[in-house]
């Protein structure tokens, strides 16, 4: 047996190594494909590095420090290490698995790319790999957010892949300025923490809070900064707006980071420091609240959108809000668990739909149809996912959708669990409307110049074919998996930790079958029209459609806020600072001009100047007497 | 009212007047004629102090040398014939208030000092001791007189020559 | 006469030459007005020795005169010099050192 950690640190520096090679060794990293390969096998390795870390496990947490970061006087400020016990190390698995899997995908979806550019987005992938295992297997705050911020480094630096359209090159700015103006919060939090507790690292705090130290008392503000840092990057309300647009990145990016792994880093940092979240459940109230509003609020947008990366995004918007809002009702491990599963059939979601996009040309779900008999295997993977998203049983949301359900309820949030559950409704209802358009009906010809995502040639969905087999593979691999996961409950789930009444899982299965009859009544069967149904829904279809005008808000508070405030600190600046700069230049240099008198030239006078010298010497000693 | 008292104050009068005279007059050549006359009461007072020999000293370079050299130099520097010899003077206000202030701050000084009243009497020939002094005490800064003389003669002579 | 007569005088003569020396305009004047007070400072120091009966008073005297003779010498010089360069004697011409 290695020692403690050994796997869990080899996984994280696989990637890690790979991103050093490709940044350092131009010519590999201009090669293309060269480069895809190795970071390919080594995320491979880092995969295997994680099962074995996971296997390898005990049930205290075991730490493993690699490096004492800043000593100080006594003891160490932060230090950088792996902790790897059984939460660290599951998460673990899930980034490996589909980073490794997206990049296998990529191949077959950015084949088309020039080969510095696919080498540039592998550097990418493996460097956003190894900075989202530093988070997840993070001692202490400071690695934690050191790789969080790189996570949302490689997030903008894949966003803007192709920075040649400037819709992605915005979209990428965007996403990072909304999650830094989250991150400054949770900068803030921790300092704070540090200043009450005189430490960063999660061991010690664990054992504060078991011992019941008195540090931990009152620390409800530095919470919420803390909280900060996740609602920023996990996208909850308001500051969801830059998800959606995220959207402009290629789409194995959407489903690594935008589905999978970056935006769970918020509910994963808010799991692993749950024990402190216990400590101020006034703050856990908010963060249930706002989860389960963003769940719905997101829910109600992505009803509306015809890109089918928009809905699978504000989906993701609206799961994260399931996540947090199971956290905020306590039961931060069925939050987890949503994670993990989520983190499966949202990939395959994504990737599905990549797929699709590949095949078609087009993101439009209305340029899209019939294309279950053209596309059979797409079909049958985005199916399994759909219905795990909507959980219907034997499916991998099923179970942990039912356990938040259950944990709002059990939690006390009644209000939050009567929006969570119409949430659900909501997303059977949008991802079957999805399915019913994209995959059946008749095939749509494509217009003459239709956009084509990095697809081969122009397609459309009249002459669609199931993607490469590097693609298709990945897409097997994720749906059986899920279907695995799905039918591993039904069999035997864990234990609970709280008792639900037993009507959440008919309720659950009833309202996600509600949905799907809705969806199949209004599209298929065409038994309720959709414009009357928009007709009928006209304004808050209308506000979904334009967001809510959330982004416009935010944009002229940027203007107003922050430009207004810019100009009136410029003006001071100018007038004010250098003004009086420049007037104390101005009276040195006329004093200069004017004592330049004294040196008229003339010796008489400096006989008075030496006559007064001496003058007021004798006054100067005569005075004490 | 002693003889001496008198001709203190006749002596003073005389000097002060003529110093005045020196600083005030318009015509530079009156200024050099009432110096030579304030050199004179100088030297009656040395003589009233009982210093012959310096009253002698006083007359001789003084009154004789320097006026003389002082006289030479106006007439090189000055057209005599035809305009009249004038000068101006200049803030006199100024000068005033100043050179009034340093005679107040200086008598303001030895007012409250302890000095002497009464002369002792005098001890023996003072030129005599003066020329022991002389040569015995002082006899250092005698012969540096002499190279002082040298270097003021020859300085004189270089800055004096003709343009070559 | 109290020694401090002599010494009031002696003070008057050197106010006076130093009002001399600074509101003449011509350099001979100045330098006038520097011999009555070199002339100031003779009276005093034969005046102290008189009154404390030491006859070194008298032979700095001597000094002084002799002194004062080389460096009216020398000034005049000077002042001949610089009349023959600028053509004039009044000091006020003389203002190469304005800054």
């Amino acid at each position: 047996m290695a020692a403690t950690g050994d796997y869990a640190l080899w996984a994280w520096l696989a990637p890690g190594v790979s991103f050093l090679l490709l940044s350092l060794v131009v010519p590999l990293r201009r090669s293309g494909r060269p480069a895809a390969w190795l970071s390919i096998v080594l995320s491979a390795g880092a995969l295997a590095g994680a099962v074995l870390a996971w296997r390898a496990t005990v049930p205290d947490m075991a730490r493993r420090i690699l490096w004492e970061w800043i000593p100080v006087e006594d003891g160490v400020l932060t230090s950088v290490g792996v902790l790897a016990d059984a939460d660290s190390t599951l998460m673990l698995i899930l980034v490996a698995l589909v980073s490794f899997l997206v990049q296998v995908y990529s191949l077959g979806y950015l084949a088309d790319e020039p080969p510095p550019s696919l080498g540039r987005y592998y550097a990418y992938q493996s460097l956003f790999a190894f900075s989202m295992m530093g988070l997840v297997l993070a001692p202490n705050f400071v690695q934690l957010f050191i790789c969080w911020e790189l996570v949302g480094l490689c997030s903008y630096l894949l966003i803007g892949y192709w920075y040649q359209r400037p819709e992605a090159a915005r979209a990428a700015v965007k996403a990072f300025w909304v999650t830094k103006a989250g991150d400054v919060g949770f900068l803030i939090g921790i300092v704070m923490l540090w200043s009450r507790t005189g430490t960063f690292d999660f061991s010690e705090l664990f054992e504060m809070a078991q011992g019941g130290s008195d540090a931990l008392t009152g620390l409800g503000l530095v919470m919420a900064f803390i909280y900060l840092g996740a609602a920023g990057k996990s996208a909850q309300f308001p500051f969801h707006i830059w998800l959606p647009d995220a959207m402009e990145g290629p789409t194995p990016v959407s489903a690594l980071i935008h589905a999978a792994t970056m935006v769970t880093a918020g509910v994963y940092m808010l799991f692993r420091a749950s024990f402190l979240f216990e400590q101020t459940p006034e703050v856990l109230h908010a963060v249930g609240w706002i989860g389960a509003f963003t769940a719905l609020f997101a829910a109600t947008m992505a009803c509306v959108q015809a890109d089918i990366k928009r809905v699978l995004a504000y989906s993701t918007v609206s799961q994260l809000g399931y996540m947090m809002a199971a956290i905020g009702a306590g039961f931060a491990s069925a939050g987890f668990l949503h994670l993990l599963t989520h983190g499966v059939f949202k990939a395959l979601l994504f990737l599905g739909a990549g797929a699709i996009i590949h095949a078609v040309g087009s993101n439009d779900i209305f340029a899209m149809g019939g294309l279950a008999r053209r596309m059979p295997q797409t079909f049958v993977v985005f199916l399994i996912g759909t219905l795990s998203l909507t959980g219907i049983p034997f499916f991998a949301g099923f179970f942990s959708k039912e356990e938040i359900l259950g944990a709002t309820w059990a939690g006390g949030l009644t209000m939050p669990f009567a929006m969570l559950v119409l949430a659900a409704f909501l997303t059977a209802f949008y991802m079957f409307r999805v399915v019913f358009i994209a995959f059946f009906g008749a095939p749509v010809a494509a217009a003459a110049g239709a956009p084509a995502h990095g697809a081969h040639g122009a397609h459309d969905a009249a002459h669609a074919h199931d993607a490469p087999a590097t693609m298709t593979v990945v897409l097997w691999v994720l749906g059986l998996l899920a279907l695995a996961i799905g039918i591993g409950f039904a069999r035997s789930y864990p234990e609970s930790e709280f008792v639900a009444p037993g009507w959440i899982t008919p309720l659950a299965i009833g309202v996600a079958v509600g949905g799907i009859a809705l969806a199949t009544a209004v599209y298929p069967l065409r038994w309720i029209s959709p414009e009357r149904l928009a007709r009928r829904l006209s304004v808050l279809g209308e506000a979904a459609h334009e967001r809510f005008w959330l982004d416009d808000f935010f944009a002229l508070v940027y203007r107003i806020g922050i430009l207004g405030l810019s100009r009136i600190v410029g003006w001071i600046d100018r007038y004010i600072v250098d003004g009086i700069l420049n007037v104390l230049s101005a009276w040195t240099l006329t004093a200069g001009d004017r004592l330049r008198r004294i040196q008229s030239g003339q010796a008489q006078d400096y006989i008075y100047g030496v006559a007064l010298g001496v003058l007021l010497l004798m006054v100067w000693m005569r005075w004490p007497r | 009212m002693t003889l001496e008292s008198i001709t203190f104050g006749g002596l003073a009068v005389v000097l002060l007047a003529s110093a005045l005279a020196v600083v005030l007059t318009r015509n530079l050549f009156h200024s050099v004629l009432y110096l030579a006359l304030s050199l004179v009461a100088t030297a009656g007072l040395f003589l009233s102090l009982d210093a012959e020999f310096l009253a002698a000293i006083q007359l001789l370079l003084y009154a004789g040398g320097v006026v003389t050299i002082v006289v030479f130099a106006i007439v090189v520097t000055e057209r005599l014939v035809g305009d009249r010899i004038t000068q101006t003077s200049r803030q006199l206000l100024a000068g005033f208030g100043i050179a009034g202030a340093l005679l107040v701050a200086i008598l303001a000084v030895f007012r409250r000092a302890p000095l002497t009243v009464r002369r002792p009497p005098v001890s023996g020939d003072l030129t005599r001791a003066i020329g022991e002094s002389l040569l015995t005490t002082h006899v250092l800064p005698f012969e540096l007189l002499a190279v002082l003389f040298l270097a003021a003669l020859v300085g004189a002579l270089y800055l004096a020559r003709p343009d070559d | 006469m109290t020694l401090q007569a002599y010494l009031t005088l002696a003070a008057m003569l050197f106010c006076i030459g130093f009002f001399g020396v600074m509101t003449r305009r011509n350099t001979i004047g100045i330098l006038l007005g520097i011999e009555l007070m070199l002339n100031a400072v003779n009276i005093n120091l034969v005046a102290f020795a008189r009154y404390h009966g030491d006859v070194s008073g008298m032979v700095f005297t001597v000094f002084t005169i002799c002194i004062t003779v080389a460096e009216v010498a020398l000034g005049l010089a000077l002042v001949i010099l610089i009349y023959r360069i600028r053509r004039t004697a009044v000091a006020d011409h003389l203002d190469l050192l304005k800054g």
